[in-house]
């Protein structure tokens, strides 16, 4: 399991993509599934650089394995800011009278529809995300 | 740079060509891009032939102009839409934004 920490800043989200980049290099995933993967990626960093510190700053810790049989990835992501559970809530209304109200949501709404699993827990003081998608 | 927009006229409408990428680095300059021109044209066709990644950041900026442009009965339009750009308009029904052409 290959770790970074980085600031809890969007400015911060390439260099996590770049992370997890390295470790699929050599897999030749296709373009669908790092289309996925970079997405993911995005809409969990931003709400942790959104969200789980504001207004102070924080740091958050990104862990990324690739496993095999099946081949694999789970990217985990953790801070310790605010203790909230993105899966918790009901998932965002797609209909057309509440796509013009609001958009909040539709990051984890994504996130969920395009990992083939998603797990929360809080331990030790640290809000856990882990996603894991098929290669 | 991330994103690259090149504009084309076509009378009163306004085709973009949106070349790159948006997510949360850029969506903000891309949405003051898109709103400026809906601002200034009747209808608007977003060329994403060669648009890479959309992230929700960047479905912020497209709501924003559908309603600029439907606000004055105008039609926002897309064409050449990738499959997994497709798939995260599908998702968050975001396709009953575009007239997809």
């Amino acid at each position: 399991m290959e770790r970074i920490k980085v600031p809890a800043k969007i400015a911060a989200l390439d260099e996590v993509n770049d992370f997890v980049g390295r470790l699929l290099a050599s897999r030749n995933c296709s373009e669908e599934v790092l289309f996925q993967l970079r997405l993911a990626i995005e809409e969990i960093f931003v709400n942790i650089a959104s969200y789980a510190y504001f207004p102070a700053e924080g740091e958050a810790e990104v862990c990324c394995e690739v496993l095999e049989e099946p081949p694999r990835v789970v990217i985990r992501f953790l801070d310790s800011g605010v203790p909230f559970d993105p899966l918790a809530r009901e998932d965002a209304d797609t209909s057309p009278e509440a796509l013009m109200r609001r958009e909040g949501g539709l990051g984890i709404l994504l996130v969920k529809n395009t990992m083939d699993d998603v797990q929360y827990t809080y331990e030790n003081g640290k809000n856990i995300l882990t996603i894991l998608k098929t290669l | 740079m991330s994103m690259e927009v090149n504009l084309i006229k076509h009378g009163s409408d306004a085709e973009l060509k949106l070349n790159g990428y948006i997510d949360a680095s850029n969506a903000a300059n891309v949405e003051k891009i898109l709103t400026d021109v809906a601002g200034q044209f009747d209808n608007l066709l977003l060329d994403m032939t060669k648009l890479e990644y959309v992230s929700s950041a960047g479905l912020r900026a497209f709501k924003r102009a559908y309603v600029d442009l439907h606000r004055k009965g105008g039609v926002l339009s897309a064409k050449n839409v990738s499959k997994s750009i497709m798939e995260v308009f599908e998702l968050t029904g975001f396709t009953r934004l575009f007239k997809f052409v």
